[in-house]
């Protein structure tokens, strides 16, 4: 066998158009392009600059931008321009996510679209600014009493990041919730290649909207999962908005059938919607190995399958792109033929892996791990086996 | 109930207490708003948690938003500030909160004060939680029984008025929940363009008046007597959030656009180049990294660039990860470098490890003037960076010898791109780097 020949760069005239960003720019730039129109922030490392970006160039392009005094205004005065009908988004690492928790529910009960660019940073508390993790998977999927699912999407590039942030307001809106765009601080904040003629064009924001005739009933749904139909506070239908257990008219209501079925739908609209929400990128069939990986995790992972591939190893690659609500479809395919499952993720015992488990059956489940640093390529071809 | 034929607005029968202040608070908000004359579309009522909190239920043509306990100053905010901007102005918002409320919610009432946005917030403190068994509040006068200080309240009670006042809010009053001009003092307060803060005095019957025999009589002299007296407080004039944001708005542009990096050509580098430049916190180490990284995907190559400070910002060491090559980078961890250069004493001490660890295929450029270069298989060029390109230019200095060493690709292109990014404040120093490297 001849050796591979070195690879050398594309030769300019076949080279497409490249520039520099962080995953932060690109998530601030495809808000920007799919129609955010509001954004509220405070500053808090790695996700500041998500917050710099907006506050210089939202107002530029005809939005609003707002310097909150702290991560619970930040939310909610999203939410109120969200219910006055602005497409809104916010920004914030582990620390301001849990203040932002209590809002985070107020969008689920009301139906209120927002999306939560949440870039996880190391540790508990305070943690390690600077520090990169992964840790934050179950604090996001688990922040909603009652145990509702909030889409939550994850990139580990820039140019993912840009794709991500386009769907998180897409999904925000059409399915009114609140979205999480979960980041880390590699991807967030690494400078790196985008190539600005390969990204999508931004999806229009279709939230569904009343427009008459007859009263307007804000929680109103025909089949159980269907999405009511939205209307501004503030416009010509009188709109009723409670965080409260409420009927179809937005009424507090005890002991009420109409009350459950609300509270039941908002998990089905969610959890019913995982065919279309599910996105897991394979690469490679027919393996007895697949490694799932999201995030930062999933760079050093294709490293890992490609160096395992090279030895003549059959090994899968999934990034996941939706991490909830859990893209069963996608994985139950991705899973045929599969013996071995080899998830990656930057935190401590496999959050995700957890959540995976009990879609394995017998396959053997291989969790790679790490704390503090960037899992490398060989820990993973080791897991690999 | 009556109050249906005389007060349009208000419906159905109040749920409050025989004679407690909300029914009264909210028969003066119901008149007030009727004499803005504004249609209810244009009015929007934001609430949250208490017996106070069920007023939009009372007030059903509005527009209404119930929220979390002491969040509606701030969800009201957000709704004013993009009907404001992004939707003419054409909403009233309206906030009705209780003492709970605005402890829970301080900020919120102090950041809407702040920004002097077109919000009133009828704060209907009735000096202790009664929803909930008459617990104390922090707007409990000192000395008054409740169910959480059965010895007396130790405390005396917040100001909210001055609070709000040394907070720039543009509107203060405070009245009695009996006042008979409360209905004009709120009508006063919604139309006013800024901020506006009503507090109405009123008295929890289940709780405040059975452990400490207060009356309406009492509660007006209580007021005066904690320093917190009736009347219209004196507030300075000032823009409202809508006038404040056209005069500080930016002129609307067209979204910037990316600014990809033109071909310069094509590197030698063959396989992935991973370094570290480190030095001290504002001497242009993150700046030549950041242009090292770009005359690299000029020349076709991929490049990923990760900083690290402390978290002072300016000072210390400051350093950037770089990986380059020619295939795209996906794992940007740099592991046992190919490639250090260190400019500063801050640099070196945190790159040490790194060099010790480096083999010898590794190439470190350091300093000259540099002490505790640790022991390293890897070949080290010590050279005059400083001295030759100022303690600004030396990372680039070291870069353009790094690139000319390496051959990865031409150092002109790295000094053309400083040239152009640096402008006339660091043509100098690029020149003396060009002579230095024979660029």
């Amino acid at each position: 066998m001849s050796p591979t020949p070195a690879p050398t760069p594309l030769p300019p005239a076949s080279r497409p158009r490249r520039a520099l960003a962080t995953g932060c720019e690109m998530i601030a730039r495809a808000a920007m392009d799919v129609g955010c129109r509001y954004f509220a922030g405070y500053p808090i490392t790695p996700a500041s600059q998500i917050f710099e970006v907006m506050t210089r160039e939202l107002p530029e392009r005809g939005g609003l931008a707002s310097s909150a005094p702290d991560e619970i205004s930040a939310l909610a005065w999203c939410l109120g321009a969200s219910i006055r009908g602005v497409p809104s988004m916010t920004a914030t690492s582990g620390p301001g996510w849990a203040l932002m928790v209590e809002s985070v529910g107020y969008a689920v009960m009301t139906e209120t679209p927002v999306v939560i660019a949440m870039v996880q940073r190391l540790g508990p508390s305070t943690g390690a600014a600077t520090g990169g993790a992964q840790g934050d998977v179950g604090m996001v999927s688990q922040a909603v009493s009652g145990g509702y699912t909030i889409p939550v999407l994850a990139a580990s590039t820039a140019q993912e990041a840009y794709e991500e942030t386009l769907r998180a307001f897409e999904i925000a809106e059409r399915l009114r919730t609140p979205v999480v765009l979960l980041a880390d601080k590699e991807v967030a904040s690494t400078t790196e290649v985008v190539e600005p003629d390969r990204l999508p064009a931004p999806p229009a924001l279709l939230r569904p909207t009343f427009s008459g005739p007859g009263t307007y009933r804000p929680y109103a749904f025909g089949a159980p999962g269907e999405v009511p139909a939205f209307a501004p506070a503030g416009g010509p239908h009188k709109v009723t908005v409670t965080g409260s257990a409420h009927d179809f008219d937005g009424h507090l209501r005890k002991d009420d059938p109409e009350v459950l079925a609300v509270l039941r739908h908002l998990e089905q609209k969610i959890a019913g919607a995982e065919a279309s929400l599910g996105r897991l990128d394979l690469d490679g069939a027919g393996a007895d190995t697949l490694v799932l990986s999201f995030g930062v995790s999933s760079r050093a992972s294709r490293e890992a399958v490609a160096q395992a591939r090279a030895e003549g190893r059959a090994v899968a690659m999934g990034n996941l792109r939706t991490l909830f609500p859990v893209p069963r479809t996608a994985l139950v395919a991705a899973l045929d033929g599969v013996r071995r499952v080899v998830v990656v993720e930057e935190n401590m015992g496999g959050q995700y892996a957890q959540v995976l488990a009990p879609l394995l059956g017998d396959r053997q489940l291989v969790r790679v791990n790490g704390l503090g640093k960037l899992i490398a390529p060989a820990e993973i071809r080791h897991g690999i086996g | 109930m009556a109050s249906a034929e005389i007060l349009p607005l208000l419906r159905g029968e109040l749920p409050y207490c025989k004679g407690c202040g909300h029914g009264q608070a909210a028969r003066a908000l119901s008149q007030a708003l009727e004499a803005t004359g504004l249609p209810t579309e244009q009015l929007c009522l934001v609430s949250d948690i208490g017996c106070v909190g069920l007023i939009d239920a009372l007030l059903p043509t509005l527009h209404t938003v119930h929220t979390t306990h002491g969040r509606s100053t701030a969800f009201a905010q957000g709704l004013h500030m993009a009907d404001a901007v992004l939707h003419g102005g054409r909403t009233k918002v309206i906030v009705v909160i209780g003492d709970g409320g605005a402890t829970i919610g301080l900020l919120h009432l102090v950041a809407a004060a702040q920004a002097n946005v077109d919000v009133t917030v009828v704060l209907h403190n009735n000096h202790l939680y009664g929803m909930t068994g008459g617990q104390g509040s922090g707007m409990t006068p000192a000395d008054w029984i409740t169910t959480t200080t059965r010895g007396g309240n130790p405390f005396p009670p917040l100001d909210m008025m001055g609070i709000l006042r040394a907070s720039g809010a543009t509107h203060l009053g405070r009245y009695v929940a009996t006042d008979p001009r409360l209905p004009e003092h709120l009508r006063a307060a919604i139309e006013h363009p800024g901020f506006a803060c009503v507090e109405v005095l009123e008295l929890c019957t289940a709780f405040g008046v059975k452990f400490n025999a207060m009356n309406a009589r009492k509660l007006k002299d209580l007021a005066e007597l904690t320093g917190q007296p009736l009347g219209e407080l004196a507030t300075p004039a000032r823009p409202s959030f809508a006038e404040a944001w056209r005069q500080h708005a930016p002129a609307p542009a067209p979204p910037r656009p990316f600014q990809p990096i033109a071909p310069t050509g094509t590197a030698a580098l063959d396989r992935p180049l991973r370094l570290v430049v480190a030095g001290t916190a504002g001497e242009g180490v993150q700046t030549a990294a950041s242009l090292l990284a770009q005359a690299a995907v000029g020349q076709g190559l991929f490049a990923t660039r990760k900083n690290d400070n402390l978290v002072t910002q300016g000072s210390g060491y400051s350093l950037s990860e770089v990986v380059l090559s020619p295939e795209v980078v996906h794992f940007t961890g740099i592991g046992v470098p190919d490639l250090v250069i260190a400019t500063s004493q801050d640099g070196l001490k945190r790159t040490a490890k790194a060099v010790a660890a480096m083999g010898a295929g590794g190439l470190v450029i350091v300093d000259e003037g540099l002490d505790g270069l640790p022991g390293t298989a890897a070949r080290v060029l010590r050279l005059p960076l400083r001295k030759l390109a100022g303690a600004r230019s030396a990372a680039l200095a070291g870069l353009a010898l790094a690139l000319k060493e390496t051959g990865a690709f031409a150092p002109a292109h790295l000094l053309a791109q400083a040239r152009t990014s640096l402008g006339e404040g660091g043509a100098a120093a690029v020149s003396a780097v060009e002579a230095w490297v024979g660029a």
